[in-house]
Parts: C-alpha cells; structure tokens; sequence
C-alpha cells in the first residue's frame, strides 16, 4: 500500500473540508457555552450541542464521498495510482479524522465542564459518554452507505435510519434503571451495563468499519 | 517482439444489459491508436478494464507490462488519463490541482505546467466552477500532460469542444508524440479529430471489436465505386465489395479490398464505371457498423 499517496489524499480532504470542521467547533463550543446557562438555554446548548455531532456526521460522508461521486471526480482520483483498498483507506481515515477531531474537541470540552464544576453530578459521565459515543457509531454506518452503496437515495435512507435510531437511543438509556440510577451520584458508577452499552457502541463502530472494506473488496466496478 | 503499451485478450465484462464481447486488442508502443465507436459501443467500457477501473469477468489485461486490474498501481503511475465525463474539484483552482499532482508525481514537470498553462490561455488562479467546458478539459490535460506518463488514455476528450480548443488539443497531443516511447489511446466518435492524429484505428460496435488496422491502409483500401448497369442487368456483390446498393440503372458498391481490378470486373459484366471515389474515415467507420450489424442480424 503506498502510504504516501493515502496520506496526500487524506490531507486533500482535510484541506476541502476544513471550514466545516472549524465551523462544527465553533458551533459545538457554543452549543456548551449556552448549556452554562440554567433553564431552557441550558437546554437549547444539549440540543445545540448534540446537534452539531450528528449534522457533522451526516454531512462529512456527503461532503467527501458522494458528491465526489456526484461530482464526477471519483475517476479522476482513481486514474492517480492507487488501488481501491487505498481509496476505502484514505476516505475512512480521512473522514474518520474530520469528525473526530471536532468529536474529541467536544466531548473533552464537555466533559472538562463536568469535572470542573462541583454543582453537576460527575455520575453523568458515563451516560455522556455513551449518548456521544452514538453519533460516532451513526457517522460509521453512514461511510459505510456513502462508500459501499453510492447513491443519494441510499445515504438520505441511512440518514433518517440514523436520527430514529438516536431517538430510541435515547429513550433506551433514560429508561434504563441501573443507568439512571448513578446519573445523581458525585463519582461516575462505570455498572456492567454502563460498561457493555459502550462497549458495544465500540464493537459496533469495528464491525460496521471492518464489513465496509470487506464490501469494498470485493466490489468490480469502480467508477 | 514489438513492445506493446496495451493488450487485451479475448477480454468479456457482461453487464444486465451490454457485454463487452471477447475484446482483442494491441496498441504498440510509440503509437496513436483511435477507437472509434458509436455512444453505447463499449470504449468507455473497454478503457476503463485497462485503467483497472472496471474488472473484466474473463480474459486477460496488460498495459505497460503490468497485469491489469491486479497491478494497476504499479502501470497508473505511467498513465494519465482523462475523460469527457470525469470533473476536477470545482470550489478549487488549477494551482490548487497542479500544487496536488506536484506532491504526488516525482516526474511532474513544472516547467512543461506553466507552458501548457500559457499555451492553453489558462489562469492557474481561477477555480474550476469557473471555467468554460473547454478550458476545464485543457486544465484535465495539463494535469496528466505534466506527469509526462508514458501511455495517454484519453476517453472522448473532445467531446463538446469548439473548432479551436480542439486543434490546440490535438495538436498538443501530436507534439507529446514526438516522444517516441510514449503511446496514446484516444477514443472518440468523432471521426475527424481520430483521422487527424491517428498512426491505427479500431472500430467497435455493440461491444465488439469490428476491425481495426493502421489509418493509412483503411484509407488505401476502401473505394466507393459508381456504376451504370444496363437495364436487366442486377450487379452481385465480387470478392471485395462488402455493399452493393442497386436502383434502377445506377449502383453503388463498396470496397473494403480495392484494386484496380475490381472495376475490370464490373466492367466486364456489362457495367460503366461512373466514378471510383476515396471514402472519408467516417464514411468507412459506418460503412464498417453497417455490415457487422448485418452479419450479426444474419
């Protein structure tokens, strides 16, 4: 594999998309800020905030897979000497590393609040975790769609999939009493299910990357 | 043994409603070959097999020496090849692609960049949403000119270009030739841009191959002959006329075999040889998909 040709197209995307990586910072960042304040601007910067992973991790496979599909330059990136597990490698990185980095910004941002302030239970944390863990494994499933299926229609349905899913997502773990349970403590309580939801959020995230470039393999036609 | 940039064996990519039927082909190195083919034919088909775009169900592939689609990595790096329906970045500029092919080719030639840059009246600042269809295809083939590739695999460049932009374009491509080791495919169904560059031609249709040769002897050896036939007279096609087309006391035939002797022939069976006249490469290229259609409906 010619690492040197992955990494130059990796830095390609980073340099189309790096608006929108600043801009979903700056949106996050702000979305936190709100959440200082007490009552429903408090609740506007939760909104704000988890509204900005997922609108970043449904947009970044649009951006930087399909409409370089729909723009046609996918032939033109693979007349450069690379084979299509490069490409699978580069797009997967590359996307990986535009959400993650605003991701990591974010929740550490978040979570640097958390521990900083002695008025918020530091037992939220691992229900925090898990709910921003789920935008991560949406993000996945949408490169997945974009890279494995290429067509609008396909990725628009893997969208709406996604945001339901975060709707039972969320009922699911406000409803679950042992993770309920530990949200008013002082100390984060790491329960056995806290554990195997994140966990299984991980193995999800492996699973969905590892049967993309299995797809991907075995694909005949490229452009 | 000549050195060949291309060859393609008995090559078959089926799809739900087109296959790419048992495709031979050879480009020799140092040469231009034409493929020339109606829309739908197969040439977009049949260059992408070779770029290891698109993997053929059967037969075998190599361009450059290398194995195709298998060591397709090792052989891009010596071709370029652009295509009518492929895009540059359009919210980026020229200088931008040309900075990003720099850092990927260490054969990237500035110098031969910035020629081409004034040649082709391009401006490296302006981004590519910006540019006339023309000018993007000549920015396309900067990009793959300047990496100074040794096969050039152009798919319907010309497609949709003024008369201008196209001469600039061909005559640059005739000017990469002068390179000896280097070898371009270009396909196109316009004929004229073909003819004009062209050392061999290949004709395809409905995913076959239905001939192919160097431009000179198809031209050498097609004749259109006029001919007035007596009344009660019905001319038969003689070895060497592919088409005869009678009304009334007036014939048309074709040859794709002429010597002179086929007009003693005719003249022989009682017909006057009116006029025996050269035919134009797309006069042969339909006359061509005319009689393999034929044969194929037969």
């Amino acid at each position: 594999m010619s690492r040197s040709l992955v990494r130059h197209l990796i830095l390609k995307d980073f340099q189309m998309h790096r608006t929108s990586i600043v801009f979903s910072i700056v949106a996050g960042v702000t979305g936190l800020a709100i959440l200082q304040l007490k009552g429903l601007p408090g609740l506007l910067g939760i909104i704000g905030f988890f509204t900005t992973l997922i609108v970043l991790g449904s947009m970044i496979p649009n951006t930087s897979i399909l409409n370089e599909r729909k723009g046609r330059n996918l032939a033109f990136l693979m007349s450069l000497p690379i084979s299509m597990a490069e490409y699978t490698t580069a797009k997967v990185l590359a996307a990986l590393g535009m959400f993650m980095i605003p991701w990591l910004v974010l929740v550490g941002t978040a979570l640097s609040l958390i521990l900083g302030r002695s008025d918020i239970p530091h037992g939220i944390i691992p229900v925090t975790l898990i709910l921003v863990t789920a935008p991560v494994v949406g993000f996945c499933v949408m490169i997945a769609v974009a890279l494995v299926a290429e067509t609008e229609a396909w990725v628009m349905t893997a969208t709406i999939a996604v945001n339901v899913a975060y709707s039972f997502c969320w009922v699911l773990i406000v409803s679950n009493a042992e993770l309920r349970g530990g949200l008013g403590s002082p100390t984060p309580i790491w329960n056995p299910t806290a554990l195997t939801v994140l966990g299984s959020e991980f193995a999800a995230i492996a699973v969905i990357l590892a049967i993309t470039f299995y797809l991907q393999s075995r694909k005949k036609d490229f452009v | 043994m000549t050195d060949l940039a291309i060859k393609l064996e008995s090559v078959t990519k089926r799809y739900r409603y087109f296959t790419l039927d048992n495709i031979d082909l050879d480009v020799p190195a140092g040469e231009i070959m034409g493929l020339i083919g109606p829309n739908g034919a197969g040439k977009s088909t049949t260059i992408r097999i070779l770029l290891g775009l698109v993997h053929q169900d059967s037969g075998n592939v190599r361009v450059l020496g290398h194995r195709m689609p298998a060591e397709q990595i090792e052989a891009k790096w010596n071709i370029g090849f652009a295509s009518e329906d492929m895009r540059l970045y359009d919210a980026m500029t020229l200088g931008w692609h040309m900075n990003f092919m720099r850092s990927l080719y260490p054969k990237w030639d500035e110098k031969y960049a910035q020629l081409l840059l004034k040649r082709f009246c391009l401006n490296a600042e302006q981004k590519i949403k910006g540019l006339s269809h023309g000018q993007r295809v000549k920015s396309m083939l900067l990009l793959v000119l300047a990496r100074c590739p040794r096969l050039l695999v152009l798919d319907e460049p010309t497609t949709g270009l003024d008369p201008v932009a196209r001469h600039e374009i061909l005559k640059e491509l005739t000017a990469v030739m002068n390179d000896e080791g280097r070898s371009i495919l270009f396909s196109s169904h316009n004929t004229q841009d073909v003819e004009q560059i062209s050392d061999r031609i290949t004709f395809i249709d409905r995913g076959r191959i239905i001939d192919s040769m160097d431009k000179e002897t198809y031209l050498d050896r097609w004749r259109r002959l006029r001919l007035e036939v007596p009344a009660g007279i019905e001319l038969h096609a003689l070895p060497g006329i592919i088409d005869i087309r009678q009304d009334g006391r007036l014939a048309v035939a074709t040859s794709n075999d002429f010597v002179p002797d086929l007009a003693n022939a005719y003249e022989n069976t009682g017909a006057r040889v009116q006029s025996i006249e050269n035919m134009t490469l797309e006069e042969i290229f339909v006359a061509n998909v005319e009689r393999s259609r034929e044969e194929v409906e037969a």
